[in-house]
């Protein structure tokens, strides 16, 4: 390796321009492509073996009949076997220096850039992630290795200490040794790459955990990672259920877990994690993503032309199943009867299909389970509030859910607290921001929160009250990009440094101070 | 690297002398200062917010709130607070900051800013209908000025938006077309070689009839515009206007120009009504989405003859920030004497095209114009056969100018409330006080000939 492989600063990868149409014209053949490679086999992998099975599948969310990829379903001794050789792995790989590990993890983004379309596909297959925000998910887990290449290289530098005559201080960053990610469905490329590529840039071996609803897309990823120079000893992937991440995170030589998911899951890891295992010799800190109750404040001077396409967008967008989306709007009293109805009578227009389709606004959610969940919302929002705009019609086979917004709730209602994570929008009245800032205070989560507002007064109010981690001003206040908008949640929405930022990596190493002492026979030598 | 960077052909060298000619006689014709008072003040307004970044970001952006609040202490509490944002304020805007703080000060401060807006705006928008615009057209016909209504509006975001939007459309075309019945004769507007030229003239935009026009699927969209554009071509043909279909921004671009042509395209619109598109000079793509339409224009039997309004584009810093923001090839050209390059080089193809096409040729550029009416004639063509398109509120002057020297000159008239009509008025300031404008070139003095040295 000569020196920094990094020549070009950070840049985001620019995601697919659809609004023309012989960009559009390319998806159609990525699909037929991935479709003659259907179902894809998931093996589990631990080190450089590999065991297929047939356990486990995933399936279109919007025509459930249809096989996306079947998987091995690991076993507790293969979470014992790929823990051992990432054990086994870690120290060469880290000792390969930060340039050669950055430069395996560009192989991996290039890889991936070179099957942007056909990934996509597979995300749209999978996950019903419509296609623009499936390439944008493709994008992300490209930028995430270019970035936290990047990162590496700097972090491997150290920090300046004082230096005084007679000593030499350095402080150094070192990796925990291996971490288990446990990662979602709801951005499948994007966020198991985000954590595996954390975690192996700073010279961590990784055991990889991925959705039992998106193993596909794991497997592409941990076929990058290979493709591109990342030693089979360093990345492990154990497809499976819960009982697979609890024994990965119960595991004795687990050092970290990188979670992104729901907040029960979460709280379990965190409780497991406190326990060691007998024989273990050190604590497993936990990064955890978890989930958010994402408000947007519409101040009375906000621009309505702008806040409700953007409102709906963060709100209905890949079906609100982001942990990013809107899920209550709190707006001024002076306009909310203008703007819910418009809002309504937007929400009545929106286009309810199949991912596929590039006109549909709202997908299927992922499974059975979330449609019976946002169903139940939905009752509960008609029972304690009123149902102001649903869209219809909504396919009957396949996962769907008909958007909905919902005001009037009372206050301790369960669709202003809990986590919905589907395609309901609840809207609030409040006399003013002060008011507003007060009720996404009350809330335990704090990840996203949006407002709308022209006055410059009224932006410096929000900015300094809200308890969240990303606040998005006159804009939507899902997509953050790399570099851009670090992303991560305060309070119960999570225990990270933020994703995409500067600091992230830091989560995934231990610091060293090594101070010697330079004097010998009274000089300075 | 790109079309405009060529050197110009021999032909277009051979029309300097005849431009800088017409150029001269055009700026002589210039109705003097001492008849716009108020533009004086304007001007100087616009000179001083033109020369300070952020004195200008905090006008604009007041400028844009003020449709929102909701007293003229809501008002100037916005005034203050924009302009309390500046790093330096000029004395002015100290003392307008210190009257904020007191109720009466607010409101005395309140009212003085929504006069000066509302003054800013009148000067842009006609008036609040079609209606009460009947007066304008009317004496700008007399004048010898045909016109052009733009109906402002809100963001189309629900069906009942675009229905209403569509009967808007609707009554502009039977007012407009009604009154203009009774307007005296003036040949020189109301025909050209190949037909006769529709008095009555009113654009629409594809993205207001429609809440379900998205960039990156736009069947739906335009299935369902076509049900709204269809009844408003059958009423043009009908009244006898002609109803121009602007363009917007490159999200809709090809979306918007598909679904015209197919309509035009349809059997019951074989003869008339009068329609026009729109090209943007300032996207770099624009020679072959040109020769798209001419293909489709030399192919299509239908009369009268579509007539392309060449403009130089207004969403200039939109489309630039928004392909920075996604990492796109920014479609717009960045230098503006690239744009003017190519916007003459368009005008050449057009006035070429005819009688396939008609030609409007839109610009408050004098030598953008100068080089128009000078290829026009170069072409062996009578003046009548080249319309000349301005802007009401920017393009006044040039406006009477080429009326005075009898061109055929429209002007574009928004109509709307203040609230519909802030985003073309942000739009238009924006326009005129950008470094690159030619107004602003205009306005500071710079000398003819280098207004009128080939870009």
């Amino acid at each position: 390796m000569t020196g920094d492989p990094m020549h070009a600063p950070f840049a985001n990868e620019p995601t697919l321009e659809l609004r023309r149409a012989a960009v559009r014209a390319r998806l159609a053949d990525s699909l037929a492509t991935l479709e003659r490679e259907l179902p894809i086999s998931v093996p589990v992998r631990v080190g450089g073996d590999t065991r297929a099975g047939n356990d486990l599948s995933s399936t279109d969310p919007g025509d459930p009949e249809r096989l996306v990829a079947h998987a091995a379903v690991a076993s507790e001794s293969d979470v014992d076997a790929a823990v051992r050789r990432a054990t086994a792995g870690y120290r060469s790989w880290h000792a390969s220096g930060a340039a050669a590990r950055a430069s395996a993890l560009l192989g991996a983004a290039a890889w991936l850039r070179e099957r942007r379309l056909e990934l996509a596909a597979l995300e749209v297959r999978e996950c019903a992630k419509p296609w623009p925000e499936a390439d944008a998910d493709v994008c992300e887990a490209i930028d995430f290795l270019e970035y936290y290449a990047r990162g590496a290289i700097e972090l491997e530098r150290g920090r300046k200490l004082l230096q005084v005559p007679g000593e030499r201080n350095e402080l150094r960053y070192v990796p925990r040794g291996v971490v288990a990610v446990i990662a979602p469905w709801n951005f499948p490329l994007a966020i198991a790459c985000g954590m595996t590529a954390g975690a192996l840039a700073t010279g961590n071996a990784v055991v990889l955990k991925p959705a039992e609803q998106s193993p596909g897309c794991a497997e592409k990823l941990v076929q990058a990672l290979l493709a591109g120079g990342v030693p089979a000893g360093v990345i492990s992937l154990v497809p499976g259920e819960g009982e697979v991440g609890a024994a990965l995170v119960r595991h004795r030589d687990v050092n970290a877990i990188a979670f992104t998911g729901s907040l029960p899951v979460g709280l379990e890891i965190m409780r497991a994690a406190v326990e060691p295992a007998p024989g273990q010799r050190h604590l497993k800190p936990v990064i955890a993503e978890l989930g958010g109750k994402n408000c947007v404040i519409v101040a009375a001077d906000a621009d309505l032309d702008e806040a409700i396409p953007e409102i709906l967008g963060s709100a209905f967008a890949f079906a609100g199943q982001k942990c990013s989306a809107a899920s209550r709007v709190l707006v001024h009293e002076a306009i909310a009867e203008h703007l819910l109805d418009r809002l309504a009578g937007a929400v009545t227009v929106l286009d309810v299909g199949q991912a596929d389709q590039l006109g549909t606004d709202v997908p299927p959610v992922i499974d059975r389970e979330a449609q019976e969940r946002v169903a139940r919302y939905a009752r509960l929002a008609e029972r304690q509030g009123r149902i102001v705009a649903q869209a219809e019609p909504v396919p009957d086979r396949g996962w769907f859910c008909a958007p909905i917004v919902a005001t009037d709730l009372a206050e301790d209602s369960e669709v202003l607290g809990e986590e919905i994570f589907g395609p309901l929008l609840a809207v609030q009245r409040v006399r003013d921001v002060e008011r507003a800032c007060d009720l996404v205070d009350e809330l335990p989560f704090a990840l996203t929160g949006g407002l709308f507002a022209r006055d410059p007064g009224t932006v410096r109010y929000v900015r300094d009250r809200t308890p969240v981690g990303n606040l998005y001003v006159n804009r939507g206040i899902t997509g953050a990009m790399v570099g851009r908008q670090p992303f991560g949640g305060n309070r119960l929405s999570g225990t990270g440094l933020k994703a995409g930022g500067p600091d992230y990596l830091l989560q995934f190493v231990q610091q060293r101070a090594v101070s010697e002492n330079t004097m010998r026979h009274g000089l300075v030598v | 690297m790109s079309g405009a960077g060529n050197p110009r052909p021999p032909a277009a060298e051979a029309l300097e002398p005849e431009i800088h000619r017409i150029g001269a006689e055009l700026a002589a014709a210039f109705p003097p200062a001492a008849r716009h008072p108020m533009r004086a003040i304007d001007a100087r307004a616009m000179e001083l917010a033109s020369s300070d970044r952020e004195l200008k970001a905090a006008l604009f952006r007041f400028v844009d709130v003020v449709p929102a609040c909701r007293s003229l202490d809501d008002l100037a509490r916005h005034l203050a607070s924009f302009l309390s944002e500046l790093p330096d304020a000029p004395p002015p805007i100290t003392a307008a900051m210190r009257i904020s703080h007191t109720k009466a000060g607010r409101a005395a401060l309140g009212a003085a800013a929504a006069g000066g807006v509302k003054h800013m705006a009148h000067r842009f928008i006609v008036g609040e209908t079609p209606s009460s615009a009947l007066g304008i057209f009317k004496t700008l016909w007399g004048r010898g000025i045909a016109s052009s209504v733009d109906l402002l509006g809100e963001a189309t975001v629900t069906q009942a938006e675009a229905d209403r939007y569509a009967d808007r459309c609707a009554d502009a075309l039977e007012r407009v077309a009604d009154a203009a019945r009774s307007w005296p004769e003036r040949p020189h507007l109301e025909s050209d070689h190949s037909d006769t030229v529709a008095r009555a003239n009113v654009c629409a935009k594809i993205s207001a009839l429609t809440p379900l026009l998205r960039p990156d699927a736009p069947a739906r969209g335009q299935r369902d515009a076509a049900d709204r554009l269809r009844p408003l071509l059958r009423l043009a043909r009908s009244v006898g206007a002609h109803l121009h279909i602007d363009m917007e921004s490159l999200d809709s671009r090809e979306a918007v120009l598909e679904l015209v042509l197919e309509l035009l395209s349809e059997g019951e619109f074989a003869d008339g009504p009068s329609a026009g598109v729109v090209l943007q000079a300032y996207l770099r793509d624009s020679p072959a989405q040109l020769a798209t339409i001419l293909d489709w224009a030399r192919s299509s039997p239908r009369t009268p003859p579509l007539q392309i309004r060449l403009v130089k584009g207004a969403y200039w810093d939109h489309e630039l920030v928004q392909a920075r923001a996604h990492g796109w090839p920014v479609p717009v050209f960045e230098l503006k004497a690239d744009c003017d390059r190519n916007f003459e080089a368009l005008t050449r193809t057009l006035l070429a095209a005819r009688p396939s096409v008609r030609v409007a040729i839109a610009s408050h550029n004098l030598r953008s114009v100068a080089h128009a009416i000078a290829a026009n004639r170069a072409a062996g063509a009578e003046d009548g056969d080249l319309e000349l398109q301005v802007l009401r509120g920017l393009g006044d002057e040039l406006q009477d100018a080429l009326a005075s020297l009898g061109f055929r000159v429209r002007t574009y008239c928004p109509v709307g409330d203040l609230v519909a009509g802030m985003a073309y008025l942000v739009r238009r300031l924006l326009e005129n006080t950008s470094n690159d404008s030619f107004l602003s070139a205009q306005a500071a003095g710079t000398p003819l000939e280098v207004l009128l040295a080939a870009p």
